[in-house]
């Protein structure tokens, strides 16, 4: 054989095995399937964070595999919120769960999509260094608390207990980052502490070196911060999709609420085939206590979202005053309310 | 305009206004023909910016992100040359000290940054620590090529005229560095320009870095992303406009062969 023809030949012989092996390992083959279906029987493409306020996105996706009608929708999961609003905007993806002041502001700013149901309520909370110099909110004056978002709850749960202990708008400096950076950040010292949904508050206790300061429930009755919202369009052309997609969402939710086994199997699957987090993690912000973060009831309601448009304007990241009907879709959730918990055991292979 | 004839003095600017303009009215007419209400046009960017200059933001916001870069591009110079001179002028030293240097010099800025909120919190001393990064190795690099790339006739000769190793080295190998030096310091201060985004990710709060990410995570304000990475790119090419005018210098022009 001649010099020429072995490199041709290594040549293709290695083309045609890095192209099986991205194939194999990298392609997300439902994903590419999808484009090429009917726009009719299309799958909906829902965007989510590894966090516990979005649990109920990836225990759908997973029970829902089991049931007889198979998958409902497409999962992918995303790392920040300015990310996931990107992908919204340019309807790369159709849903997504995003935080509830983030998607008051984008319909302000002429986003066509609509809040259809809820993530969860409370999980979320304000951690300081296990042993810090930080015991009440006092103490947090002139400090650095890292947040998820400027259109995050976590912000705003701030600026109420501010309110409370008496503290102005400027006395707490609030840097905007990435969640699952904020842990490391905190033990670095970089940070005096953090307002973040859990896993992250989890984590800095279980890690030792963090210690929750307060409970969002403790300065907000019913907290909720993740919602999930689906783009217009979506809901004109196809709106048995989505209240498929809500249905499903609002039986996963009702199932975690089951009990102590359900949450205990959530962790275990959720972590290892969604958010690549220890399962004991999970458990730990899950279970400890079981109330940390609950599942319903999901509906929107009106009072919750008029406090958090209120909280906005109040914060100056809301120019105008919206109405509820403006950027909620309540039919639904409405739709929703009759539906019961996923029939479905750990390890069975089969739900209902 | 063949490549020889020296440009006249109105087509030094009339070709490339001409062309930053076809650009311009082509993204425009890609705005309108495609209908998209996401990327902004060229108008809106404009609009952008006003609203930037009119809440008094743009000026501090650019002055933070210069007086960045001043600081952590002239560590970087005062630290960088004398290293470079010396790893130069000793070969040994530089046999030694190379390999981990090649193994530095590829990593992104990027790269450095949960280690530069380690070791220096959130702010400003990251971010210096960043484009003190970036702009250091370029440097380094570039002296101990312009003093190994110093023909050896000219130490002979000093050495004939009894100059001691200090004196060869500041009044010889310095002067006849200094060329390629200038050049590594040009092609530094746009890399720590272009670092200045990256590092002003990490929760600064101020400077066109901070802008551009800031406008990100406002919602839809891709306009005042886009002006905010315009803005960038006009500062760079101001610096760089500035830093050529040292190559003029005379004790430095004698190195370019182009300009006698």
């Amino acid at each position: 054989m001649k010099l020429k023809t072995k490199i041709l030949l290594c040549a293709i012989g290695w083309l045609v095995l890095i192209s099986a092996l991205h194939g194999y390992l990298n392609v997300n083959w439902a994903a590419v399937l999808n484009d090429y279906r009917p726009a009719s029987q299309r799958k909906i493409t829902v965007a989510y964070l590894p966090v516990t306020c979005q649990l109920t996105c990836p225990v759908t996706d997973y029970i829902s595999k089991y049931s007889e009608n198979g998958e409902i929708f497409l999962p992918r999961m995303f790392q920040g919120f300015p990310e996931i609003k990107e992908a919204l905007i340019s309807n790369k993806v159709q849903a997504a769960f995003i935080v509830a002041p983030m998607a008051i502001a984008l319909v302000a700013q002429g986003v066509p999509i609509k809040v259809v149901y809820l993530g969860h309520r409370y999980g979320s909370a304000v951690v300081v260094k296990k042993n810090g110099p930080i015991h009440s909110v006092a103490d947090l004056k002139g400090k650095t608390v890292a947040i998820p978002s400027r259109f995050s709850d976590e912000r705003l749960i701030l600026f109420r207990a501010m309110k409370v202990n008496g503290m102005k708008p400027g006395d707490i400096k609030m840097v905007e980052m990435a969640p699952p950076d904020v842990s490391g950040a905190l033990a670095a010292g970089a940070i005096d502490a953090f307002s973040m949904g859990e896993p992250f508050p989890s984590q800095a206790e279980m890690a030792g070196y963090g210690r929750v300061l307060f409970q969002a429930r403790d300065y907000w009755p019913d907290y909720m911060s993740c919602i999930l919202v689906v783009r217009q369009d979506l809901i004109d052309t196809r709106p048995d999709a989505v209240q498929t997609l809500v249905d499903g969402i609002a039986r996963s939710g009702l199932w975690l609420d089951k009990g102590k086994p359900e949450r205990d199997d959530a962790a275990d699957f959720v972590g290892r085939f969604y958010y690549n987090q220890k399962p004991a993690l999970l458990r730990w912000a899950l279970t400890k206590p079981m109330d940390r973060v609950t599942y319903s009831p999901l509906a929107p309601r009106k009072a919750d979202f008029d406090m958090v448009r209120d909280l906005m304007m109040e914060t100056g990241i809301l120019k105008k005053k919206l109405d509820f009907n403006q950027y909620t879709d309540t039919r639904f959730s409405d739709h929703a309310s009759i539906e019961t918990a996923w029939k479905y055991q750990a390890g069975s292979g089969v739900a209902r | 305009m063949s490549t020889l004839a020296e440009p006249k003095r109105w087509e030094k600017f009339f070709w490339p206004l001409l062309v930053s303009a076809l650009l311009l009215a082509a993204w425009h007419y890609c705005i309108v023909w495609t209908a998209t209400r996401i990327f902004p046009s060229p108008l809106e960017v404009e609009r952008g910016m006003a609203e930037l200059l009119r809440e008094h933001v743009l000026w501090g916001d650019i002055s933070d992100s210069l007086r960045r870069v001043a600081i952590g591009f002239g560590a970087a110079t005062a630290l960088g040359i004398p290293l470079g001179l010396v790893l130069g002028w000793y070969p040994a030293a530089d046999y030694v000290v190379n390999p981990v240097m090649q193994i530095l010099r590829p990593i992104s800025p990027i790269a450095w940054i949960p280690v530069a909120i380690i070791f220096f919190g959130v702010g400003d001393d990251a971010a210096i620590f960043l484009i003190f990064l970036g702009a250091f190795f370029p440097i380094v690099v570039a002296c101990i090529d312009g003093v190994s790339n110093v023909p050896s006739v000219y130490r002979r000769a000093g050495r004939n005229f009894g100059l001691s190793p200090q004196q060869l080295l500041r009044q010889v190998v310095f002067p006849a560095a200094l060329p390629q030096i200038i050049v590594g310091l040009r092609i530094a201060l746009g890399i720590a320009w272009l670092v200045v985004v990256a590092a002003e990710m990490i929760a600064v709060d101020s400077g066109l870095g901070y802008l551009v990410i800031d406008s990100r995570n406002s919602g839809k304000r891709y306009d005042l992303v886009v002006a905010a990475m315009l803005l960038i790119g006009v500062i760079g090419l101001a610096l760089d406009l500035g830093f050529r005018r040292l190559e003029k210098i005379k004790s430095v022009r004698w190195g370019f062969r182009n300009e006698a």
